[in-house]
């Protein structure tokens, strides 16, 4: 069993690995930098809704400055979204 | 016959990330493009000039007396557009002299996001040169409006402050609102794009995609114009009012 082992071992060259470490370092890229623009997203979302919901005529106003807020917070997201695009197609 | 779908689909997976580049050669000098970032582009001009040139006729009889059909659906638009993307100058003044551009950007990035929806097309936005040139063109013109608001001596000297020492930070800070701006509609309709692509060629080629496109490409692609449009007011607006 040993020798089996040692023999699959032999057969995987190191453009395999280099390969294996592209794809698990792209998967752990967006999924851990997909955290933290998440979270913020959802305090941005949760407080312009409780804004909302105490004063409606604002709604507007509310929307537009969420969203931007949004915008500017989802751009970390995006920074490991190209990280893992340029390791999975480019590298 | 959903296997032959599934054949044909996958050659467009291999072809996802490629790009035709064309050499242009000037009086010695080489010139690359990207040929489907370039037609795409010209596509979505000429289209919206012609939606404008078309329009345009409709406008021929005095606004004040009975205004037709498109002349009440113009100035509904273009109300709504005042509302949403200009309101949030400081000053009325640069409000109306800033809104023929940022409403010329909205509507171009939206029609170019939502052209990618058409089959055989591609939207120029997923280029990074595109979005690039087109945040670039909102950094000059923002510090053009700041230097000329604030006089040159005074806009030069807002790079030394608080302290001489931090000048470098304040030229990288004013140098990264560009990037992050063409990167943030860049990735997303990228994204966008691949998901679509991946789960056609991969996953379910009929009945799925066109819901994937609804959301990615209509939903997502007007609210990333609205934010291209919303965050140049917003950088206009700070570098005029620092």
């Amino acid at each position: 069993m040993l020798q089996e082992a040692q023999s699959v071992a032999s057969g995987i060259s190191g453009a395999d690995i280099a390969t294996a470490a592209k794809y698990i370092a792209a998967g752990l890229c967006m999924g851990i930098g997909a955290i933290g623009p998440a979270i913020g997203e959802g305090m941005a979302a949760a407080h312009a809704l409780d804004g909302m919901a105490r004063q409606p005529e604002m709604q507007g106003a509310l929307m537009r400055t969420m969203v931007l807020g949004q915008a500017i917070t989802e751009s970390t997201g995006i920074y490991s979204l190209l990280i893992a695009i340029v390791l999975l197609f480019v590298a | 016959m959903i296997k032959s779908i599934f054949e044909q689909l996958s050659t467009t997976l291999i072809h996802l990330g490629e790009k035709q580049i064309v050499t242009l050669r000037l009086w010695g000098a080489q010139i690359q493009f990207d040929r489907d970032a370039l037609i795409m582009t010209w596509i979505v001009m000429a289209a919206l000039i012609v939606l404008a040139l078309f329009l345009r006729r409709a406008l021929k009889q005095p606004v004040e007396e009975r205004p037709n059909r498109v002349q009440a659906a113009l100035v509904v638009l273009i109300e709504l557009l005042q509302g949403q993307l200009t309101s949030s100058f400081s000053s009325e003044r640069l409000a109306i002299s800033m809104f023929p551009f940022i409403s010329t950007l909205f509507l171009f990035v939206l029609l170019a996001n939502w052209i990618g929806i058409v089959p055989h097309m591609s939207s120029p936005t997923q280029n990074l040169n595109v979005t690039m040139s087109l945040a670039l063109m909102v950094f000059v013109v923002s510090q053009v409006l700041a230097a000329r608001a604030k006089g040159v001596k005074k806009y030069l000297k807002g790079f030394l402050e608080p302290v001489p020492f931090l000048l470098p930070l304040n030229i990288i800070g004013e140098l990264s609102r560009p990037m992050s701006h063409a990167f943030r509609l860049f990735g997303n309709v990228l994204a966008g794009t691949i998901l679509v692509t991946i789960v056609m060629a991969k996953f379910a080629p009929i009945v799925v995609p066109p819901v994937l496109n609804i959301v990615f490409g209509l939903f997502f692609g007007a609210i990333q114009a609205f934010v291209f449009a919303i965050l140049a007011v917003a950088y206009i607006n700070v570098a005029v009012e620092e």
